[in-house]
C-alpha cells in the first residue's frame, strides 16, 4: 500500500516538474510576443502580461504544493541537523503539527475568501476570480496533506532527508 | 515590550518554527495566521494578501526570466569561451588564474543576477583549474569563489535588488546603475588583495597569450559579452520595461547558445527552464509568505514606531546608517539574506527616509551587506555550496576568506561613506534623487 502511494507520488511530482517548467516557459513565451507586438507591430496587448503573472502565481504555488521537496524550500537546518536521529524525528514532529494545525485553521476563512471572489473577474482574460485563486485552497490542502504524510514517515521511523545546499537556492 | 501580544506571539512562532526547519515562507505565512487568529481578524486574509500581492507584482517576473537567462548563458561552451578570454587578459600576472577567477565573476555578474548561480556555473571548473598541479591550495581556491560570486548580484541585473525596489518603491533602473561602480569596487579590492599575496604566496603565472591571438579570443567569446549591453540598452533607452528586458536577455541567451554556438537542444532547453523553475519557485514562495507577513508589520505599525523612536534619539543619518551595516552584518551571519531583505528592510526603510538617507544608496549599500552575508561564518550559502563543489574542508575555507571579508567591509565602509560611488551613475543617466 505504502509502496503503491511512493509510485503515485514520484509520478505526481515528475508531472508537477513538467507543469511547473511549461509554466516558465510560457511566460517567457508571453513576454517575447508582448515585446514583439508593441514594438515591432506597434500594437500594445494586455492579456499577455496578465498571463505572465498568472503563470508566475500557479508556478510559485504549485511548484510548492506537488514538486519541491522540503528540503529544497529555504529553510534553517542548523539546529536540526546538529541533533541525532530521535532528536530530528522529534523535531520533525513539532514541525509537521505546526503546519498542519495553522494551515488548518484557517482553511475555512481561505476557502470562504476564494469562493467570494466570484463576484470579480480578471481584467484581460476574462476569468472568474475565485477560479483563479483557487489554487490557494489547492496549495494549503496540499501543505496539509504533505505534512500529515510526513507525520506518518515520522512515526514509522523513517528518517527526515538531508538537505543538498548545492540544490537549494534562494535565487541570491 | 508585551511578550503575550498577538505580534510577539507570532514573532515568536515564525523565529522557532524556522529554526527547526520549517521553510521560512511557510513560517511567515503560519505566523501571519496565528496573528490574524490571536488579533480577531479573519483568517482568509492571507490568502488574500499573498494572491493579491503575486497578482499585482508585474516587477517580481524580472527575477524568473535573469534565471533563466543565466541558466542559458550557462550551457553549452559559453562559459570555457569567457574563461579563456579572461586568462588572455589577467593570466599573465602574477596569482594569473585567481583574477581570471576575480575578472570572470565581474562579467558573469552582468549576465547573472546571482551569487549562488555564479558559484554552481564556475566553481567546479574554477576549483580544478585553480587546484591542477597544485598551483593553488584548495582551500583558497574555493574561498576566492566564494567572494567572487558575491559580485554577482551586485553588478546588474541583480534579483536582491528587484527584491528591494519591489519593497521600497525606487526605480529598479537606478538601482541597477547604483550597483555598476560597487560592483567593481568590490571586484578591484579583491584583486588587489590577490595582487598583494601573490608574491609572498609563490602563486604561479599562466603562459602568456601571444596579442595576436587576443582578437580571435574576443571575438569567440562576444556574443557573451555582448549580453549585459543588450540588457542593460534595452531598459535605459526605455525600449523595453527592466522586467521586459529581462525576457529579451533570455531570449538573446537562447538564441546565441542554439544558433551560434549550437551547443544546446532542445532536451538542455527543457532541463533550464526546470532548474530556472526550481529556484524560482523555492523564491517566489519566500517572497509570497513576506507578503502575508509584511501586511502583518503593516498593520501593527512598526515601521513607524522604529522611526519616531529613532528619530527622538535624534539619530544623525551617518549613525544610523553604521548601526544598519553593523546590524545586518551580525544577521547576515545568521539569518538567510533572502529574508533579510523582504522582512528586515522594510521595517528600517522609513526610518532612512525620514533621515533625509537617499533609498537609492541605501538599497545597494544594504544589498552589497547582505550579499557579504553569504560568505561569513557560521551561516553562509555560498561557503556552504563551494565546501559542497570543491569538497574543502569549511573551516580551511573560512581562514582563507577572512582576509577578503576585512577587504570588502573595508569597501562597503567606502560605499557608506561617500554616497557618490552608488550615486554618480545614476544622477549621471537623469536620476533626481
Amino acid at each position: 500500500m505504502s509502496n503503491n502511494i511512493v509510485t503515485a507520488v514520484a509520478w505526481m511530482r515528475r508531472r508537477a516538474e513538467n507543469i511547473v517548467a511549461g509554466l516558465l516557459g510560457m511566460m517567457f513565451v508571453a513576454f517575447i510576443i508582448q515585446i514583439v507586438f508593441r514594438y515591432f507591430f506597434n500594437f500594445p496587448i494586455g492579456w499577455t502580461s496578465e498571463l505572465s503573472v498568472v503563470t508566475w502565481l500557479y508556478m510559485v504555488l504549485l511548484g510548492s504544493a506537488f514538486w519541491l521537496k522540503e528540503t529544497e524550500e529555504v529553510r534553517f537546518d542548523l539546529i536540526s541537523g546538529s541533533l541525532g536521529p530521535l532528536g530530528k524525528r522529534a523535531i520533525g514532529l513539532i514541525v509537521a503539527a505546526a503546519a498542519i494545525v495553522l494551515f488548518g485553521m484557517a482553511l475555512p476563512a481561505t476557502v470562504k475568501y476564494v469562493a467570494f471572489m466570484k463576484v470579480e473577474s480578471s481584467s484581460y482574460l476574462k476569468v472568474r476570480l475565485d477560479v483563479l485563486y483557487s489554487v490557494y485552497v489547492v496549495f494549503a490542502v496540499a501543505i496539509i496533506v504533505r505534512y500529515i504524510w510526513a507525520i506518518v514517515c515520522l512515526l514509522r521511523g523513517e528518517a527526515p532527508e538531508e538537505a543538498d545546499i548545492t540544490k537549494a537556492t534562494s535565487g541570491l | 515590550m508585551n511578550f503575550t501580544s498577538p505580534f510577539s506571539l507570532a514573532l515568536i512562532a515564525i523565529v522557532g518554527l524556522s529554526l527547526v526547519g520549517l521553510p521560512v515562507a511557510y513560517a511567515m505565512i503560519g505566523g501571519s495566521i496565528l496573528w490574524l487568529f490571536l488579533s480577531g481578524l479573519d483568517m482568509g486574509t492571507a490568502a488574500e494578501q499573498l494572491l493579491n500581492g503575486m497578482m499585482a507584482s508585474q516587477l517580481l517576473l524580472a527575477i524568473p526570466l535573469f534565471i533563466l537567462a543565466a541558466e542559458f548563458m550557462n550551457t553549452g561552451s559559453i562559459m570555457d569561451r569567457l574563461l579563456t578570454f579572461c586568462n588572455a587578459i589577467v593570466g599573465r600576472f602574477r596569482g594569473g588564474l585567481a583574477q581570471v577567477n576575480v575578472v570572470q565573476s565581474i562579467i558573469f555578474a552582468s549576465m547573472s543576477g546571482s551569487a549562488l548561480a555564479d558559484a554552481a556555473a564556475s566553481g567546479k571548473i574554477m576549483q580544478s583549474m585553480m587546484t591542477k598541479d597544485n598551483k593553488y591550495p584548495p582551500a583558497f581556491a574555493a574561498a576566492l569563489t566564494c567572494v567572487s560570486s558575491v559580485i554577482g548580484p551586485i553588478i546588474p541585473p541583480s534579483i536582491p535588488l528587484v527584491l528591494y525596489a519591489l519593497i521600497s518603491d525606487t526605480s529598479v533602473g537606478y538601482l541597477f546603475l547604483g550597483g555598476v561602480i560597487p560592483g567593481l569596487l568590490l571586484g578591484a579590492v579583491q584583486s588587489g588583495l590577490i595582487a598583494a599575496v601573490a608574491k609572498r604566496r609563490n602563486f604561479p603565472v599562466e603562459l602568456r597569450v601571444p596579442l595576436r591571438d587576443l582578437p580571435r579570443i574576443t571575438w569567440e567569446a562576444m556574443p557573451a559579452l555582448l549580453m549585459p549591453v543588450i540588457l542593460l540598452g534595452c531598459m535605459w533607452t526605455g525600449i523595453t520595461t527592466p522586467t521586459e528586458a529581462a525576457a529579451v536577455a533570455a531570449a538573446y541567451a537562447l538564441l546565441i547558445s542554439v544558433l551560434l554556438y549550437r551547443s544546446v537542444g532542445m532536451k538542455d532547453v527543457y532541463n533550464s527552464l526546470v532548474s530556472s523553475a526550481r529556484v524560482t519557485v523555492s523564491i517566489g514562495m519566500l517572497i509570497a509568505g513576506a507578503m502575508v507577513f509584511n501586511f502583518v508589520i503593516t498593520a501593527e505599525n512598526i515601521p513607524r514606531t522604529l522611526s519616531a523612536l529613532l528619530k527622538a534619539h535624534e539619530m544623525s543619518p551617518l549613525v544610523f546608517l553604521l548601526a544598519v551595516n553593523i546590524l545586518l552584518l551580525i544577521l547576515g551571519c545568521f539569518l538567510e539574506g533572502t529574508t533579510i531583505i523582504l522582512v528586515i528592510l522594510p521595517v528600517l526603510i522609513p526610518t532612512a527616509q525620514s533621515l533625509g538617507i537617499d533609498l537609492v544608496h541605501f538599497g545597494v549599500v544594504c544589498v552589497v551587506n547582505i550579499m557579504i552575508g553569504l560568505v561569513t561564518p557560521p551561516y553562509g550559502l555560498l561557503l556552504f555550496m563551494m565546501n559542497k563543489i570543491a569538497d574543502v574542508p569549511l573551516r580551511d575555507m573560512v581562514r582563507e576568506v577572512m582576509p577578503f571579508l576585512y577587504v570588502m567591509i573595508g569597501a562597503l565602509a567606502i560605499m557608506t561613506l561617500v554616497p557618490d560611488t552608488v550615486l554618480l551613475l545614476p544622477r549621471l543617466l537623469g536620476y533626481k534623487g
